[in-house]
């Protein structure tokens, strides 16, 4: 007798769902290409990409010294900017030309110039000028010569300020140099570290990469082994859209899911970036962010034919979406073409939420525009992919009646034909 | 003469598959399109304009209403908010709607007027690296322009000149040379090393998988019959059109950014022509060797995948290579793009005579002649391989 009972259904439903789910979750350890999208690159690419940057800040960049005016205040200038921690002293020459040649060959990084009336014009009480030459092509080391130039003129000119008033007092000098107190306060990413900044973008979009990545190798993959060519296989188990959506969404889940405690937790742990997350802020703002991703990649997935399509299709993609966070270039500077654009990829949301989360101790409430976005994409992303595969399931299913139509077509065409032989 | 026939009939036959896979069109024209479209409108502005900045201001006088709108009369920052005390803007901060804060406290301008040395502070989030960079300097200038009104107003009083007073507060003043980049336009900056980067990965992807498709399609053997089993003349031919297509490509891209956006190129034409070939031909070395070593085609490619998205970071176009680890310095060099980078900024950025790039460029050409070593390999392997998925 058989069994049509709410109840029954879903407990078929849900056996068929855990079948799915194994298979799944055996292919992601058996099949090679998975297996690297889903196990290797989220363990390792991390590790790669902290271990470049986790030196943070740029320390001594070596600039060559044109010193024609070899005063004691020159000199002492260039002792100052030897010992600041940014830059150091690599190279002194005679000329300006001498000094070019060196940035040419790449020993240098930018060029201080004295020129022979340096020290005349200051006790003359004329301005003097030091020439900063910056080779513009790396940004950090232009900021780290600049910046260290001008912290080194200005406590020379308090100096030289002092000298030339009539105070009485050390509390006069102060205010003379400095009459209103400035305080820089760097509020978060306090040492201003590029891995610190960068680093948690980086991480989330590994997620999203590599299960865009991984999904859609799947996908291909069981495409690849179809007889048909078919996402879906016809078998007693692939009959509802829900068992299948369910059960393939849960196999990443799962591997996800740890993949994303050890992306936001041990790697910025062993390198010592920032992390001020705490345990139940990050998951809910990941949960979110995973079934976002999973859904928009199984719905993307029914796209691909063959399953190395899908690297040329992804992988370009993560420079762009890397730049559609803001965190490269300012959020608030960003096209608005770009803007809603970026509106469609989860990885916008969780790198933002992310940052604010883990760089500068944010809380739920101040990642609710984004939260509620990621909620948003993915029951959108959820019904896109049901969509999909209800389709997919229908296409698989027309496909298979027309061949058992040709199949019986053939088999009486034989008969008559055999018939008219006879 | 027999040869020469050869490779022609081959790269015919190439272009009858790319004209006939959409992949092809989409991974050689569109995307590239895409890709310098996208960075190039991305920071059409250059440089960061009219930043979100909060105010805290508890004194409210004339004087720092003045220094307020001074600060946001500069070209990078905006006063976009104004709150009521720090939590307020620091939240403000954390919610993503201002990028730094300047906090007056009450009594400022009596301090000043009484000569007690107020104190007031700038608070910056570094999170988002540009933004609070350039944040801070224009705090450092309201700063110094701020400590110069009292100053100048003092030394006004007594009767000293304009001139007087600029030497006194600035006895030696910095003469700054951006060179090549005079207005830190980060277009110019980050498309130049960005773009080239994916346009090679683009090449890094098509080589290995125009030449795995050949084994996964089963025509690998009618392929090698053309060429009468020599893989030399088989990955000429093949490869002779891509090389086109993404050499029009590349030069289009440069003939855009340099011709069109005007970005500083002092270097002239020839470094630009010869940096583009040696872009496609290098990395199409690349994918070939890749190919060789690993004779399947997923293998190869999640290999050429890997190390063009890590040359991105290892190219020190954005973080120096010499402030990483020793040890990353070098392997840097193992990344074309960390080359292309170089002679880019000394023969075409800098304008410096190439042979001062001359290491990098032998690099490029070594990267371009690698797949000599592997060629045996692809001739192995499309004789006698079948392809597993």
């Amino acid at each position: 007798m058989e069994k049509h009972s709410l109840l029954q259904k879903i407990v078929n439903g849900l056996k068929d769902m855990c079948y799915i789910w194994a298979k799944e979750m055996r292919s992601t350890v058996t099949d090679e290409g998975v297996l690297i999208f889903f196990i290797l690159v989220p363990i390792a690419y991390p590790l790669l990409y902290s271990w470049i940057y986790n030196n943070e800040v740029v320390r001594d960049v070596p600039v060559a010294i044109v010193d024609q005016s070899h005063s004691q205040t020159s000199r002492r200038f260039i002792r100052a900017f030897d010992a600041s921690p940014e830059t150091k002293t690599a190279y002194f020459c005679d000329n300006i030309d001498e000094a070019r040649d060196l940035v040419a060959k790449q020993v240098v990084r930018g060029v201080l110039y004295f020129p022979s009336d340096f020290s005349h014009k200051l006790n003359r009480g004329e301005q003097a000028h030091i020439g900063v030459y910056c080779d513009m092509s790396l940004m950090l080391t232009y900021k780290a010569i600049y910046q260290t130039a001008q912290s080194v003129a200005t406590d020379i000119n308090a100096g030289i300020q002092i000298a030339r008033s009539t105070n009485y007092t050390d509390r006069d000098e102060e205010l003379t140099t400095q009459p209103l107190d400035v305080e820089e306060v760097p509020l978060f990413n306090t040492t201003g570290g590029y891995g610190n900044a960068i680093i948690p973008g980086v991480l989330i979009l590994i997620l999203q990469q590599t299960l865009l990545l991984g999904i859609g190798l799947a996908a291909g993959t069981a495409r690849e082994n179809n007889r048909y060519r078919e996402l879906i296989p016809i078998s007693k188990h692939y009959v509802g859209v829900f068992r299948i959506v369910f059960g393939k969404a849960l196999c990443y889940f799962m591997v996800f899911a740890l993949m994303a405690a050890y992306l936001t937790r041990c790697v910025p742990h062993f390198f010592r970036f920032t992390t001020m997350a705490g345990g139940p802020e990050l998951v809910a703002l990941l949960t979110p962010f995973l079934l976002a991703v999973i859904f928009f990649g199984m719905a993307l997935s029914a796209l691909v034919r063959y399953r190395e399509n899908v690297m040329l299709l992804v992988v370009f993609t993560s420079l762009p979406l890397l730049f559609m966070t803001g965190i490269s270039w300012p959020q608030t500077n960003m096209p608005a073409i770009w803007q809603y654009v970026a509106s469609v990829f989860p990885s916008t949301f969780g790198v933002r939420g992310f940052l604010r989360l883990s760089s500068m101790g944010g809380n739920l409430h101040d990642i609710r525009p984004e939260l509620i976005a990621l909620w948003i994409q993915a029951a959108l992303y959820f019904f896109a992919t049901c969509a999909v595969y209800r389709f997919q399931i229908n296409h698989t299913r027309q496909q298979a009646f027309d061949r058992l139509d040709m199949l019986k077509r053939k088999a009486v065409e034989a008969k008559s034909n055999r018939n008219i032989k006879e | 003469m027999h040869i020469l026939r050869q490779i022609y009939r081959i790269a015919l036959r190439e272009c009858g598959i790319i004209i006939k896979n959409p992949i092809y069109w989409f991974c050689m024209v569109l995307f590239p399109i895409f890709i310098i479209w996208f960075f190039t409108s991305m920071m059409q502005a250059g440089v960061p304009t009219d930043m979100p900045v909060g105010v805290v201001d508890l004194d409210n006088t004339t004087t720092t209403r003045a220094m307020i709108r001074r600060l946001d009369a500069f070209q990078t920052t905006k006063v976009a908010a104004t709150y009521d005390n720090v939590n307020q803007a620091r939240k403000a901060i954390q919610e993503n709607k201002i990028y730094a804060f300047l906090y007056i406290p009450r009594g400022t301008t009596t301090g000043l007027a009484t000569a007690s040395q107020p104190k007031i502070s700038f608070y910056y989030s570094n999170v988002t690296l540009v933004a609070g960079s350039m944040l801070y300097r224009d705090l450092k200038t309201v700063a110094a322009l701020g400590s110069a009104a009292v100053g100048q107003q003092k030394l006004a009083a007594v009767g000293k000149t304009g001139n007087e007073i600029r030497t006194f507060l600035q006895p030696i003043a910095l003469d700054l040379h951006m060179i090549g980049n005079p207005w830190a336009n980060y277009n110019v900056y980050l498309t130049t090393a960005m773009v080239p980067g994916l346009l090679m990965l683009f090449v890094f992807l098509m080589t290995p998988y125009s030449i795995g498709t050949e084994l996964k399609f089963k025509r690998s053997r009618e392929w090698m019959a053309m060429a009468d089993n020599r893989t030399w003349v088989a990955l000429l031919g093949k490869l002779l059109p891509q090389l086109m297509l993404f050499l029009t490509i590349f030069y289009a891209f440069e003939f855009y950014i340099y011709y069109v956006l005007e970005f500083p190129h002092p270097g002239g034409i020839f470094p630009i022509l010869l940096l583009g070939l040696l872009a496609v031909t290098s990395a199409q070395g690349f994918g070939i060797f890749a190919f060789g070593l690993m004779p399947s085609l997923r293998m190869s490619m999640s290999v050429c995948s890997l190390w063009a998205m890590i040359s991105f970071s290892t190219s020190g176009a954005t973080y120096p290579a010499f402030a990483m680890s020793p040890f990353l310095e070098g392997v840097a060099q193992l990344f074309p793009l960390r080359h292309y980078y170089m002679i880019y900024q000394i023969g075409i950025f800098n304008g410096f005579p190439l042979a001062d790039a001359w290491f990098n460029i032998a690099a490029l050409v070594c990267f371009s002649l690698l797949p000599l070593f592997t060629l045996w390999n692809i001739k192995r392997s499309m004789l006698l391989y079948v392809y597993i998925p």
